[in-house]
């Protein structure tokens, strides 16, 4: 079954018998219509999908595996079950299609059915390698092969498979003296053992065209043939209903005009397969959630795509969502996509849940008893949007969202020296500090010049030192797009090529650098950046050198002496590039909401769509036109009805985790819970190489040894990219919570608010108040007072050690742990 | 770099069917077997036997010379100032620190013909310990994870038992020690503590020091009654805190079960078997490795730096050697006493092996070469000395070997195949290691 079916029909018949949207409901008044309405089959090796829709209630609906198909003169074509129409003599017939009593017609010519045409490498080879996943990466396609016959990746590279199939192994794999006994077909056939099983059985119609080219002598080309141009998939959007079916129908078009059906050679993908999946004949299955996904047909290194959506089965009456609260544009956009699956969004949560989030939001810590006793006892109507204020005014914001971009920049010491990296830290720091503009950070981060040692921004073109180095970091961070995967092969699921990635690449040809360079694990010295006068970068394959070119849109011409790196930095912030906003929006809100729109949260394209589309379009938008204050785009989301939505899911969003109808949980990052912690037991913790009183946000490297911010995860320096930081929780890091001896001596310390407030004249009462509003920023419950008095109450009560448990017990919940 | 090399860019699959592989030294039974393995044909699949891997890293590249692969016949500057000693094998030297390994060399086998083409420590470290070379050119200096480690590896694929953590590093991770693409949960749990300490605990997995058991009790109870943040437990939900929970009872488990804690108890040990292990503190680790391993953890690794012996080689060795070397050789008449060392495999290498000629500072340079590894236990026969270096040391000449064959064998002998394909979070596919070739004559 896994094998081939193109050629199989028994076997589409089979698949048609899965076919769950039964035709046991014929069709009134609906029409059946085909695609397409006139089939042209040019040559013998023609073949046509046929797909057959139906109009219900204004939806169409697939029907293609419910009708009954019928050749009218099978003298010229043949017609399968599913709907493959293949030539048999020249002639012109039509293909009876019927639902019960109701029929159309489709016309059928088939022409030049005698006529002999060569087999070319590119156009009928070539692209059986990906359909039979040859040249995946586990398989043919990684480095140095498999078995010693390497291909490229997705086909990236005819030349060279082309060489791979007729050169190497003494010819042994291609013999156009006995075709049969050549290896790709022995192998591919199983006929001998192979390791990737029988990929192409003897006799089938691929098969019949790779031993046609053997026996044609396996030449690179023939002659005039024409090239692809693009795909198309019909249809390209769909709403399904969960559990059925739909076919796709993908089609090459060439440069001289002409198409073929593919849909049995193109490869097939589902963006989320929990929700639709497609199997390899392009046969488009709706799983029983609702949800949405974008199908990809690949083919070649082109792409076409279908986006359906399976509807819920919640009813909730459009009048629910008029009456929604609106605080600003998100509210609007969010609703939409509710109203979409019926889903109702979470209760708004109280006071202290959202006093803490704020807090530990936007500046990384908890809040303090006393911030949290201002804000829970101020009955001010606006006192939310001044919480928010507040704590944008306060200095740890800058060292938090430092934090964050340092993940993303901030190199391993040990690699480009440690003033280097202390300069970088500091100038990270200080821009967000200043609360510069995210655009400005970006445009001077990506020109900048000097000495290591007096302009940190210089450094991330120190740590990487190849322009491909550049690119792949460069088009992560400001572009969202990951297109290091175009370095060695084109991108799986994307338009970039390795053109696209070496002309985005030679910007950074002309970078030139003085002074020592890297010498680990010192790397000690000053190093100079700046534009020099020569440098160029290459295409892998052609060797052609590359004028420096971005992704699309238009630029500038360079100017003389210009930095070509203006040019690109100019283009990435300008608004032709929308990519710029909606990737810095994304992080931002993944950041806030815990998941992205997009996500990965860096990885935009259209195999990979977003979970609210208008969404992340107007908060790209918006952020621009606050300037990209970061500030200012903060408390947008801050503010919106959305932001405030409980984590407690209603009678019908458990299920939804992409439409933020309610909060989601996160465990805290690293440096934020280490120093929320040392606010709750009052002393602070101590790092090598950091002034006395440092916050762990404060670090200024990755590399200062703390075993907490190692359990709890921070990135790794040593991995490349290094900016994956993990959000699981492990056991590990709950043993360190309980039994960590650190933890354990200054909960206990003398200096710690357990000795004070034991010390002090506090009583059991106002203890516990204390010790709530600092760990969980509320008032205690009656029940929880209850039970902290009766611990202080009992004979020969130890108040410090009280004071310790409780404190302890308070660290070691998920309400500690987490922001709910 | 790969077997293939041994037969001049011949495949080796042809090298096997002209049965040039008995110009290696392999015998008929041998080239049978490696035939087999070629193959993958499931009868003749080398056994998986090894339960734990207690991986002794010598970082910095120890010398193959002054350790496994003395060259008395190469001239003085290469040959350095030690002498070769007879061990129990005939026929096999060691170098002449290494007494106690040479009295029972029929206990392991050297493998003295790995070699690869990263010749600094970033790189090198890599290499040996993921089995793949480092995607990009690294610095010596550098750190870097491009691809799982072998112990992250394991862990992933092996579940411990006792809720113990399945991957150990002692006393600090290794350089490419980590997890790369598999996430938080497959790092090593790093015992920084001084198990040759008085008082010795493992961090975290313990009680903290002056924490009473009721205290901790009350704590715990303490803690059950102020949790009160509701859960969403309809699975669909993904409620993180649902995970959060099952950690919490596996941890308090962990500090409950005797079994798990026991394992950490080096002092419960016989002081003479303590004295044998030697009162060091990679003595004492390496006994607490093999209390380790006999609780299931799958893999224990014992870093040890200090290898780098770019100056004053002879007089550190002199120094050091003795000690370190009767650590590994108790490690193994331990296990092997304990009739452990069938499941239990013993490894010690470095990065790579040292340059022939001595330099101006007594020392020797990176050199990959030609190293030797030590490798025993888990089905590995004993007193094999595999593959060989020229007559003055200068490169694996013999059976060459690549630290990918290398790899592939410790992960059959775990009963993981090496060819497996495991995915990152991004979908892209990778392999364990690219080339899965085990090393069938490890395979007794």
């Amino acid at each position: 079954m896994k094998s081939l079916i193109y050629q199989c029909i028994s076997c589409l018949i089979f698949l048609s018998a899965l076919s769950v949207q039964a035709a046991d409901a014929p069709l009134k008044s609906s029409q059946l219509s085909a695609y397409p309405a006139k089939v042209q089959l040019n040559g013998n090796r023609a073949r046509q999908q046929l797909l057959v829709t139906v109009l219900k209630e204004n939806q169409p609906l697939d029907y293609t595996r419910d009708v009954q198909f019928k050749s009218d003169q099978p003298a010229i074509v043949q017609v399968s079950a599913a709907g493959v129409i293949l030539p048999v003599s020249n002639g012109s017939t039509t293909i009876t299609v019927s639902n019960g009593a109701q029929k159309i017609k489709v016309p059928v010519e088939v022409k030049d059915f005698d006529q002999r045409v060569l087999i070319d490498f590119e156009r009928d080879v070539h692209p059986m390698f990906s359909r039979f996943h040859c040249n995946g990466g586990s398989c043919h396609g990684k480095q140095r092969g498999q078995g010693g016959f390497q291909l490229s990746m997705f086909a990236f590279d005819p030349e060279f498979d082309y060489g791979a199939l007729t050169k190497e192994s003494r010819g042994r794999r291609a013999s156009p003296l006995a075709p049969d006994q050549s290896l790709v077909l022995l192998k591919g056939a199983g006929k001998v053992p192979h390791g990737g099983g029988k990929k192409l059985p003897e006799n089938s119609r691929y098969y019949h065209i790779l031993e046609q080219w053997i026996a044609e002598g396996a030449t690179r080309a023939v002659a005039e043939t024409p090239k692809l141009v693009k795909i198309s998939a019909e249809p390209t959007e769909r709403i399904m209903q969960p559990k059925t079916k739909q076919q796709m129908v993908v089609t090459a078009h060439y440069s001289d005009g002409s198409t073929r059906d593919i849909t049995d050679l193109a490869e097939y993908m589902s963006s989320e397969s929990v929700y639709v999946s497609v199997d390899e004949h392009g046969l488009v299955t709706a799983g029983s959630l609702m949800g949405e996904a974008s199908i990809m047909a690949r083919y070649l290194g082109n792409f076409a795509s279908l986006s359906v959506t399976v509807p819920s089965k919640n009813s909730v009456p459009d009048s629910y969502y008029a009456k929604l609260p609106r605080n600003n544009f998100i509210d609007g956009l969010v609703w939409d996509k509710l109203k979409k699956y019926g889903l109702k969004p979470s209760e708004p949560v109280n006071d202290a849940t959202f006093l803490r989030r704020v807090s530990l939001d936007i500046i990384g810590r908890t809040p303090t008893a006393e911030e949290a006793r201002a804000f829970l006892q101020d009955s001010s109507p606006n006192k939310r949007e001044r919480l928010i204020d507040y704590f944008l005014e306060q200095p740890e914001f800058g060292d938090h969202w430092a934090n964050k971009w340092a993940d993303m920049l901030r190199p391993n010491p040990y690699h480009v020296g440690i003033k280097t990296v202390l300069n970088y830290d500091a100038w990270i720091r200080r821009s967000f500090h200043q609360n510069k503009p995210l655009d400005q950070f970006t445009r001077e981060l990506l020109t900048a010049k000097g000495g290591t040692w007096h302009n940190g921004a210089v450094t991330m073109f120190r740590d990487r030192r190849k322009p491909e180095e550049l690119t792949t970091i460069v088009s992560q961070l400001f572009l969202g797009i990951r297109l290091s995967c175009a370095q060695c092969h084109h991108h799986p699921s994307e338009v970039w090529g390795q053109d696209d990635f070496y002309s985005f690449a030679a910007y950074f040809a002309k970078l030139g650098r003085k002074g020592r360079g890297i010498s680990a694990p010192i790397s000690g010295s000053e190093e100079m950046v700046f534009t020099s006068n020569s440098g160029s970068v290459r295409h892998p394959l052609t060797n052609e050198v590359l004028a420096p070119r971005p992704l699309f849109g238009k630029v500038p011409e360079l100017k003389p002496n210009q930095d070509p790196r203006e040019i690109l930095a100019d283009w990435i912030i300008s608004p032709q590039n929308h990519f710029f906003g909606e990737v810095s929006a994304n992080r931002i809100w993944a950041d806030l909401m815990g998941r992205g729109i997009v996500e990965p949260i860096d990885d935009f394209r259209e195999s990979n769509p977003p979970t609210n589309g208008p969404l992340v379009k107007a908060l790209g938008k918006h952020f621009r036109d606050m300037k990209f204050d970061q500030k200012e785009y903060i408390k947008t989301i801050l503010s919106s009805y959305v932001y405030s939505l409980s984590s407690l899911p209603n009678e019908t969003n458990v299920g939804d985790s992409r439409n933020y109808s309610r909060f989601y949980r996160q465990r805290l990052r690293a440096e934020v819970l280490l120093d929320s912690i040392s606010e709750v037991i009052g002393v602070p913790d101590s790092f090598l190489a950091m002034p006395a009183n440092s916050t762990a946000k404060q670090l200024w490297t990755h590399r200062v040894s703390s075993v907490f911010l190692d359990s709890f995860g921070r990135p790794d320096p040593n991995q490349d990219p290094p900016c994956e930081r993990t959000t699981e929780t492990t056991v590990v890091q709950v043993l360190h919570m309980m039994n960590s001896r650190e933890m354990y001596s200054r909960i206990q310390s003398p200096e710690g608010n357990s000795a004070k407030w034991a010390k002090s004249k506090m009583t059991p009462d106002q203890i516990l108040e204390e010790l709530y509003l600092t760990a969980y920023s509320r008032y205690p419950t009656m029940e929880e007072k209850r039970l902290g008095r009766s611990l202080f109450e009992k004979e020969k009560a130890n108040r410090q050690q009280i004071i310790e448990d409780l404190m302890w017990a308070l660290l070691n919940t998920p309400e500690y742990l987490f922001k709910n | 770099m790969n077997v293939s090399k041994n037969c001049n860019g011949i495949t080796r699959r042809n090298c096997l069917q002209l049965g040039l592989g008995a110009m290696t030294g392999l015998g008929m039974v041998d080239l049978l077997r490696l035939q087999g393995i070629a193959k993958g044909t499931s009868a003749q699949q080398p056994k998986a036997k090894a339960k734990s891997v207690i991986l002794i890293w010598m970082d910095g590249g120890p010398s193959h010379y002054e350790t496994f692969d003395p060259k008395p016949d190469a001239p003085v500057e290469i040959r350095g100032e030690f002498n070769p000693i007879s061990t129990k094998v005939p026929g096999v030297q060691f170098s002449q620190l290494m007494t106690r390994l040479a009295s029972i060399s029929d206990k392991f086998s050297i493998l003295r013909s790995i070699r690869h083409n990263q010749g600094n420590h970033g790189a090198g470290n890599h290499y040996m310990m993921t089995g793949a070379p480092p995607r990009i050119p690294v610095g010596c200096g550098s750190f870097v994870s491009f691809h799982p480690s072998m112990g992250s590896v394991v862990a992933h694929e092996k579940p411990t038992i006792n809720n113990l953590p399945a991957y150990f590093s002692m006393p600090r991770m290794s350089r490419s020690g980590g997890p790369n693409f598999l996430g938080a949960k497959f790092a090593p749990f790093v015992v920084s503590d001084n198990p040759n300490n008085k008082g010795f605990r493992v961090r975290d997995l313990a009680l903290p020091n002056g924490l009473t058991d009721d205290r901790y009790q009350t704590r715990r109870d303490l803690r059950q009654q102020v949790d009160q943040l509701k859960r969403i437990k309809d699975k669909v939900a993904g409620d993180p805190v649902m995970n959060l929970d099952e950690y919490y009872e596996q941890g308090f488990s962990l500090v409950a079960s005797t079994e798990a804690q026991k394992a950490f108890e080096v002092d419960g040990e016989s002081a003479e078997l303590r004295d044998k292990y030697g009162r060091t503190p990679f003595g004492q680790r390496a006994l607490l490795a093999r209390r380790l391993s006999e609780a299931g953890v799958p893999f224990i690794t014992l870093y040890e730096g200090g290898w780098d012996s770019h100056g004053g080689l002879f007089k550190s060795f002199r120094s050091r050697m003795p000690a370190f070397e009767n650590t590994i050789a108790t490690l193994i008449e331990d296990l092997d006493e304990r009739g452990l060392l069938d499941t239990t495999m013993v490894l010690a290498l470095g990065e790579f092996g040292r340059t022939p000629k001595i330099n101006a500072g007594g020392g020797r340079d990176h050199w990959s070469n030609a190293m030797s590894v030590l490798m025993a236990g888990g089905g590995t026969p004993g007193g094999l000395a595999l593959g060989a270096t020229d007559k003055a040391g200068y490169s694996a000449v013999e059976r060459v070997l690549s630290p990918e064959n290398f790899v592939s064998t410790i992960y059959t002998k775990m009963g993981i195949d090496p060819d497996k394909v495991l995915y990152t979070p991004e979908g892209r596919p990778s392999h364990l290691v690219s080339d899965p070739t085990p090393i069938p004559e490890l395979f007794a």
